[in-house]
């Protein structure tokens, strides 16, 4: 209760609710325009949130977070087209039922789905992320470097066949982070003699930049789209069929729950986002369906799994950054500079350092959900309107609205001019088809993996010690395996060495680091990883046999 | 084998790798401290080189279909495809270079204006001037009496 009452006095205070609200609303809004992404929408948030106390700023960041991951559904469900990637499978179902005539039972179902996805998610978020910063405690500088590097190679693994690039654009990151003075000893790196390079880039106008201005140049690039608006429909009389609605989510609980769990899952992993788990779980959900005749023609299941699951991610990503520090998408990536910004370092003490905070942090999740429930009908109006302004007029306000708020970071003119390069960057790594993801955790975790890296070399110069520790291997062995993982996921299906031995080689590899862990849970765990391993090395080996006999 | 888009990308970045490791033999080594303040950028450059040079050898030997979208080839169409881009690259770098004359609230509506007509036409003139005084105007506004952040004035304008 010490903790809990001054949490919840700072999230209800009037100003706080008062950005809560402005903050959903304004997600919802980013979140529903396609083109316009969440991630977009918090990194210029970000500015705002400078001024503000960290719980503030944080239950502002995570309102437009929670509203944008709600706003995507408004979009697909009317007009057929996703607000945000995360809403794609939200489509396929979601737009038929409106088609067919019931647009409020369509957006009821995916409005309450989002709200138990989200709420799943954040109760999961209060139960793990302390016991996961528990694990985290017995990180030590070797460990969390190796941690950084396996979150940049995931991250890097899902750009598919293009993982050269996207390791290329983890590396370049971490590299950018890298010019200025260094913080250890205050030396100048790639200053060249300038004042400007000297300070190095504030990497809020590098994030800014490489997100946000660069997807509005990628907007504005067609001159046709440019000057199009989203729709014509001059109204869309909608009512929110909300009885309906729960109704049919009780008749599918479990949907909702094994939806809430994939998305949750999926956004532990770094990289992995909601874009990828609402289309997990929408397969899944037809998979498991006795009779999916009606999906992809109005089924209620194929609006529950992916707006359940989408809501879910975050309370996922969420976990590894609140207990270890490392953000689990770039949303949380921002958050994380948010962070940073008030000089505050998540790490495994984190939630035992700033109780209050951290509490602040899932109340504010908790509230942001029922906020948003409470706002979806009135921002669907604004949504109308929004959707009939043409492309590059709501550009052009929000690259004015980017400027303007860039500079308020420091009050430097220099500031925008890192908006602006790191916009052309951004815009041309689109073009050519790298990854921004990789480059943007490389710019926030440049830092911690530069610091670990120079703490571990001061305890014991052995450089082996990256690869020999428990967790180090832990992590090295994760590391490359998902860099094997695009080759791997090309070749499924060829029966190839590969894909027969991918599985089992990476559990018989992880059962090494669990047993030197010792205790009695890792270990058991080490005897189940290399026991399953070797069933699957003996089992796949047994189905080769036959087929070579008869061959 | 093809030299394609992606080929030179990979030489540029091969390049740039090498520049920034000659330059980083420029950072000073103190006489403290367990790593160089070059050690860890260096480490990146040569991963980021090694990667530059995979990325060129698959570059080569990456099917037609695979290869970045080339651009259109004719200067016409050239043009024609990256008009809205250079138009906003070369807008905000005058508006940059104009902002210590003109101010944060003259520039933001001249950038605005200037933008939008470049982007949308100059016909909706009217809308656009006032779309232009109504979201830079705002949005001063609300920095500098809600936020109260002070923004640049203009030698020029006094704004």
């Amino acid at each position: 209760m010490e903790i809990f009452v001054p949490a919840f006095l700072n999230i209800v205070d009037p100003a706080t609710l008062i950005f809560m609200t402005v903050g959903v609303g304004a997600g919802l809004l980013a979140g529903s325009i396609p083109g316009f992404t969440i991630a977009m929408a918090i990194v210029l948030t970000l500015p705002f949130t400078f001024s503000m106390p960290p719980s503030q700023g944080l239950a502002t960041m995570i309102s437009v977070l929670v509203g944008g991951l709600s706003g995507g559904l408004m979009s697909g469900i009317l007009t057929g087209i996703p607000g945000t990637p995360s809403s794609v499978a939200t489509t396929f179902d979601g737009f038929p039922m409106a088609r067919n005539g019931e647009p409020g039972l369509a957006l009821g179902i995916g409005v309450w789905s989002s709200f138990c996805g989200g709420i799943i998610s954040a109760v999961l978020l209060v139960l793990f992320a302390p016991q996961l910063a528990a694990v985290g405690l017995e990180f030590q500088p070797w460990d969390f470097f190796m941690l950084v590097m396996f979150a940049l190679t995931v991250t890097s693994s899902l750009a598919g066949s293009h993982l050269i690039k996207g390791l290329i654009a983890g590396a370049a990151g971490l590299l950018i982070r890298t010019v200025g003075e260094d913080d250890a000893v205050g030396v100048g790196r790639f200053d060249f003699g300038s004042d400007y390079l000297l300070t190095g880039f504030d990497f809020i106008a590098v994030l800014i930049g490489l997100f946000a201005f660069s997807q509005l140049l990628s907007d504005l690039r067609n001159p046709e789209t440019a000057r199009k608006a989203l729709s014509d429909q001059k109204q869309i009389r909608v009512k929110i069929e909300h009885r309906r609605a729960i109704a049919i989510l009780i008749k599918n609980w479990f949907v909702v729950i094994r939806s809430a769990l994939i998305g949750m899952f999926t956004g532990i992993l770094p990289g992995a986002g909601g874009s990828i788990a609402n289309i997990l779980s929408y397969d899944q959900a037809k998979k498991a369906a006795k009779n999916d005749s009606n999906f992809g023609k109005g089924d209620p299941r194929g609006i529950i799994a992916p707006e359940a699951s989408n809501n879910a991610v975050e309370g996922g990503a969420l976990t590894p950054l609140m207990a270890l520090g490392i953000p689990g998408d770039i949303t949380a990536a921002i958050m994380l500079g948010a962070l940073l910004m008030h000089d505050i370092v998540p790490g495994p003490t984190f939630i035992s350092d700033e109780p209050v905070l951290a509490s602040s942090i899932y109340i504010a999740f908790f509230l942001a959900n029922f906020i948003m429930i409470g706002m979806q009908s009135g921002v669907l109006r604004i949504f109308v309107l929004v959707t009939r302004i043409k492309t590059y007029v709501l550009a052009t306000g929000i690259l004015t609205f980017a400027t303007i708020g860039v500079f308020a970071l420091h009050n430097s003119a220099e500031d925008i001019w890192t908006l602006f390069f790191f916009g052309i960057l951004g815009f041309f790594m689109r073009q050519y088809g790298f990854p921004l993801a990789p480059m943007i955790l490389g710019v926030v975790l440049g830092d911690i993996a530069e610091l670990n890296l120079a703490r571990a070399l001061a305890i014991d110069a052995d450089p082996m010690l990256f690869i020999t520790r428990p967790w180090s291997l832990f992590f090295t062995i994760i590391a490359l395996f998902s860099i094997i993982f695009p080759i791997y996921q090309k070749q499924r299906g060829t029966g190839s060495m590969l894909e027969k031995l991918y599985s089992p080689m990476m559990l018989l590899a992880l059962g090494t680091p669990l047993f030197m862990m010792g205790g009695i849970l890792r270990t058991s765990l080490a005897i189940a990883a290399v026991t399953i391993g070797a069933y699957l090395v003996w089992r796949r080996s047994a189905k080769q046999k036959p087929t070579q006999k008869n061959s | 084998m093809t030299f394609n888009r992606d080929s030179i990308v990979a030489l540029c970045l091969i390049m740039t790798s090498g520049g920034l490791m000659v330059a980083s033999f420029d950072i000073r080594e103190p006489d403290y401290g367990v790593l160089s303040p070059a050690a860890w950028p260096r480490l990146i450059i040569i991963i980021m080189g090694v990667l530059g040079v995979l990325y060129f050898i698959q570059s080569l030997r990456m099917p037609k279909a695979n290869i970045s979208a080339e651009p259109p080839k004719s200067l016409v169409e050239f043009i024609a495809y990256w008009r809205n881009v250079f138009s906003v690259f070369i807008i905000f770098a005058a508006y940059l270079l104009a902002l210590p004359f003109l101010g944060m609230l003259i520039g933001n509506i001249a950038f605005s204006f200037i933008l939008l007509s470049a982007l949308g036409g100059w016909r909706p003139f009217v809308m656009h001037v006032l779309v232009a005084i109504g979201t830079s105007g705002g949005m001063w506004l609300l920095f500098t009496y809600a936020l109260e952040v002070f923004l640049p004035r203009g030698s020029l304008t006094g704004f």
